[in-house]
């Protein structure tokens, strides 16, 4: 990791892997490091919360431990604290390398991602406490909005400007999925908290500006950086181009053209063309699917059982089958015929769930598996723990998500007839609930293993960074050995 | 553990991002969009309700949520009465008996149950100068009461007094009320009695 | 698509697009609604903001976070016609000819003209419905279509129509919820007026429903030991849920506002966007002389 003095200072000459990854390391060390911590966070209150339906005497007298204060908590923290969080953090490393240049100010985006910490924090303790906004997706109390919106703003531009001193003219697609995904949440997240809570609309717009914020920042945000690491890692990982350039264009026009109309739910109290077209959006997301289906498949094309072996594979691998299922579940619940069966129901949070922790979710534990030890220039302490870690997360969403389903539509149906009892109802559905309680256990087992491996990675790379300068304190420290 | 499996050996080579090829779009895909598309736009022409602010799910018309709406089967009796307790009883009396020296009554006045088209201009213009009901002759100035009344208001109440207190007049519509104040347009001074009845 | 800015201008475009579409155009359809004229009583506004305490609720209900187990929407499948015949008249042989003209079975035809007024045909589409009374009037009787919306959640009484964007005009912020795991509250305030009921259900939900999975809200109350003599307020509470003896179950300020906002909850006014025949009250007394019937 020897810095080459020549070209530190012309932005012209491409840089050495080893240098690129040295100036990410500040700012991925403290995104990659709050978001591992945030997402053991966010599964102990989800777990606390999924306790609560079959024993919702669980922790029932604390106040701040209310299922629907946890719940928002838990949906918030794993939405700002770890997903949020560790894009900004891969979309910067992957852009910082593409491009072949330093970071901008790294430590400016350190600082940025404190910030950012710092929004998340005092947020969901305001959840906790009561002052949760009312809003799915954005429970946040605006006093935490604009922590995180100050922090975002010294991510974002940074990372823009990254982007703009690259070495390399031509953008590759990943950096186009980064770019649109800089982009667009500060756009949606400034509309949102503006029209929502600082100058507030009126009547249902507020829900329908709710479902327009949920939908582009869970569709389309975690989408577009999903797919940019996708197309980053998948080439990478298997040591062959991306099959098709214009193909991943498609994908990139077709999923924000048509992702940012979804989200809109059918039986909604607004005019009918709202819903409408929402529903056909939602359909026409198939074509995004099908097109990165198609370009993964045939950069792979036979060598998926060669790469199963690579633990960080699995994890990207697994990522992409569970965001074309989370799709394929979301267009389902579109459509006319079953979206009257799947409304209201445990389908959709399956749904959901799928997409933010199976797509999601593993895509950048993926992203962090590869990232950290070029940055750090250390392995992870345990091998081990990675694999065990793909095992209960692949395993605890699965477990999680299909009962989940599987529940909603068996729910969605007695709830269609009115001769069955509610309560009836309620207990057909906790038999799926404990299965899926069960698996939110796993995945917060999996979060606990990947913070202590980060955690001993990073007080590793703290001693050898300290290593020489302890050792030379020491010994001047120590009085000179006399030796007679 | 190496978690790049095709990583150089040497971590300080020449960055070898891999580029992507220019393959083609497949153009089944292409295919299946315009496909998806049209299916899309028919459901939306049948469900969409064309941007219309007031019509929801499952109607799918303007006309369709129209067709629904109560119509004003009869007159809205309840209606004409409170606008008659608010506007009229002061002098007609809160059952149209009149108050001599005042005003002339409307129960049993060939004047309400006769032609429509006089009773409409009474309330719309005024009536002054001599007038004769039920044999009795009054000589008063009625203001143009109903002036400001919307034709659905204007009608109900006159409706209300046609068909009240043993009255038998005939049902007065806001499209005749309308009629009339477009015929008539602007008529400042009241109408007298011998006007009234050279109208039929 | 190599360069920077034009990656930018395509997200950008995109972007515009739905929010121009999705945020800006409803804005102007249902961001700026004002109260409307009910259709049949035209002398009520609707809505009408919730009463003080009834928006103070709203607020324990926002940090509570019912909306998470609780929807507050009415969705509706369809629109279905009853006919409903209210007089016979005097021609009761063309009248009964006409109701079995229409599909009616012929044996035992008096009973279609016993109890009137009453439904004689149900669930017919507007016209034939139109149709039939039209008959049925021209047969001499008196009769009237009624307009009924039907749907699940209208049959599990949940609402007598569907929701509509006028109906949230005055909740800040509306809070229509994603899941049911609860029963929809949107008509709450109809279904369960008795605020008592709510009192105890909050306290201790498996006492009112049997294996509910609702947590008991037991910080919204205030166990005290009892002074000269038990307070009016406490909850009367039986067996396993009474509070130990000395001691009384108290509501706090917030619990009463909670349940004075689930009694507010009620969307079951006639509009022009959801249109049927209001519930029939008994018939006032009409403006001429003749008795109330």
């Amino acid at each position: 990791m020897i810095e080459d003095p020549s070209s530190s200072g012309s932005p012209a000459a491409r840089l050495d892997t080893a240098q690129v990854d040295a100036s990410c390391r500040v700012p991925l060390f403290v995104l990659f490091g709050s978001a591992v911590s945030w997402a053991v966070m966010a599964s102990v209150l989800a777990l606390i919360a999924s306790i609560k339906f079959h024993s919702p005497d669980f922790l029932a007298d604390c106040e701040w431990l209310t299922y629907g204060r946890v719940h928002a908590a838990a949906v918030d923290a794993q939405l700002y604290g770890f997903a949020l969080q560790s894009g900004f953090g891969a979309a910067l490393w992957i852009i910082a390398r593409l491009g072949g240049t330093r970071v901008s100010q790294p430590w400016l985006i350190g600082f940025g991602g404190k910030l950012w910490n710092l929004g998340v924090l005092v947020g969901v303790i305001g959840i906790l406490a009561g002052d949760s906004t009312g809003f799915e997706n954005f429970e946040m109390p605006r006093y935490a909005g604009w922590i995180l919106f100050l922090g975002y703003l010294m991510i974002g531009l940074w990372t823009a400007l990254t982007l703009y001193r690259r070495n390399e003219g031509r953008l590759s697609p990943p950096q186009w999925f980064f770019l649109a995904a800089l982009f667009w949440f500060p756009w949606i997240d400034s509309a949102a908290h503006l029209l929502l809570l600082v100058f507030r609309v009126r009547g249902v717009e507020q829900s329908l500006i709710d479902w327009w914020w949920s939908d582009n920042l869970l569709l389309v945000w975690l989408s577009l950086t999903g797919l940019g690491a996708v197309f980053y890692l998948v080439p990478k990982l298997a040591g062959r181009p991306l099959h098709s350039d214009p193909l991943a264009l498609f994908a990139f026009w077709t999923l924000i053209l048509f992702g940012s109309w979804a989200g809109i739910p059918a039986g909604a109290p607004v005019p009918a063309w709202i819903p409408a077209l929402s529903a056909v959006a939602t359909v026409m997301t198939s074509i995004p699917l099908l097109a990165v289906a198609v370009n993964v498949r045939r950069t792979l094309a036979g060598h998926c059982r060669a790469l199963a072996a690579n633990p960080a594979f699995r994890f990207v691998g697994f990522g992409i089958a569970a965001w074309l299922a989370a799709g394929a579940m979301r267009i389902a619940g579109a459509l006319p015929g079953i979206s009257p069966v799947t409304s209201f129901t445990w389908f959709g949070v399956a749904q959901s769930e799928l997409h933010s922790y199976g797509f999601f979710a593993m895509i950048l534990f993926g992203a962090i598996y590869c990232s950290v030890p070029q940055v750090a220039g250390l392995e992870w302490p345990c091998a081990r723990s990675v694999r065990a870690h793909f095992w209960l997360g692949s395993i605890g969403i699965l477990l999680s998500a299909v009962p989940l389903a599987v529940g909603g539509i068996f729910q969605g149906l007695k709830l269609n007839d009115a001769g069955t009892g509610f309560v009836e109802l309620t207990k057909a559905t906790l038999p799926f609930l404990r299965a899926s309680t069960l698996g939110d256990l796993l995945m917060m087992l999996g979060n606990v293993l990947l913070l202590v491996n980060f955690v001993r990675l990073s007080v590793r790379f703290g001693r050898a960074r300290w290593a020489p300068f302890c050792a030379s304190f020491a010994a001047d420290l120590k009085p000179a050995e006399v030796k007679p | 553990m190496s978690l790049e499996s095709n990583q150089p050996a040497s971590n300080t080579s020449a960055i070898q991002e891999p580029q992507a090829r220019a393959g083609l779009a497949p153009v089944w895909l292409i295919v299946l969009m315009f496909v998806l598309l049209y299916c899309g736009a028919v459901y939306f022409d049948q469900n969409g309700g064309w941007f219309d602010s007031r019509v929801y799910a499952p109607y799918q018309t303007y006309t369709e949520l129209e067709s629904f709406q109560p119509k004003g089967e009869g007159p809205d009796l309840a209606r004409g009465k409170a606008v008659f307790d608010t506007i009229c009883a002061l002098c007609h009396g809160a059952n149209g008996e009149g108050k001599p020296g005042q005003a002339p009554p409307l129960a049993g006045s060939e004047w309400a149950q006769g032609s429509p088209d006089r009773m409409i201009r009474i309330p719309l213009y005024g009536l002054s100068g001599a007038v004769s009901v039920k044999g009795q002759q009054f000589n008063l100035a009625m203001p143009a009461m109903g002036a400001a009344l919307s034709p659905d208001d204007l009608a109900a109440v006159l409706v209300y007094i046609r068909t009240s207190w043993g009255n038998k007049g005939s049902v007065v519509t806001p499209e005749q009320v309308s009629a009339i104040k477009a015929k008539v347009g602007n008529h400042p001074q009241p109408f007298t009695a011998d006007e009234l009845n050279a109208i039929q | 698509m190599s360069c920077g800015p034009l990656v930018f201008l395509a997200a950008f475009f995109a972007l515009a697009v739905s929010w121009f579409g999705l945020v800006l155009a409803p804005q102007f359809q249902v961001g700026r609604l004002q109260q409307e004229t009910n259709v049949v009583n035209k002398a009520e506004l609707y809505p009408s903001a919730r009463p003080g305490l009834a928006r103070q609720g709203l607020e324990v209900y926002r940090a509570a976070g019912c909306a998470a187990c609780h929807t507050e929407q009415v969705g509706q499948t369809g629109t279905v016609c009853d006919v409903v015949l209210i007089d016979a008249g005097t021609n009761h042989a063309a009248l009964i000819e006409t109701l079995i003209r229409s599909g009616l079975g012929r044996s035992n035809p008096g009973q279609y003209l016993s109890e009137l007024p009453k439904p004689v045909r149900q669930g017919l589409n507007k016209d034939e419905a139109d149709r039939l009374a039209t008959a049925l009037k021209s047969a001499g009787a008196k009769a009237e279509v009624r307009i009924v919306p039907v749907g699940p959640d209208i049959a599990r009484g949940w609402g007598k129509r569907r929701t509509v964007a006028e109906d949230y005009l005055y909740d800040d912020p509306v809070m229509l919820g994603s899941l049911r795991v609860g029963p929809d509250l949107a008509n709450v305030g109809v279904r369960l007026p008795d605020p008592n009921w709510h009192l105890r259900h909050l306290y201790a939900p498996r006492l009112e429903v049997r294996d509910s999975p609702m947590p008991p809200y037991r910080y919204l109350f205030t166990m005290r030991r009892i002074g000269w003599q038990p307070s009016l307020d406490a909850l009367q509470l039986p067996g396993e849920f009474a509070p130990p003896p000395g001691f009384e179950i108290v509501p706090k300020p917030e619990a009463r506002a909670l349940v004075a906002y689930l009694s507010s909850l009620r969307t079951d006014a006639v509009l022009f966007e959801a249109p049927m025949t209001a519930p029939s009250a008994p018939a006032a007394a009409t403006a001429t002389n003749t008795p109330a019937k």
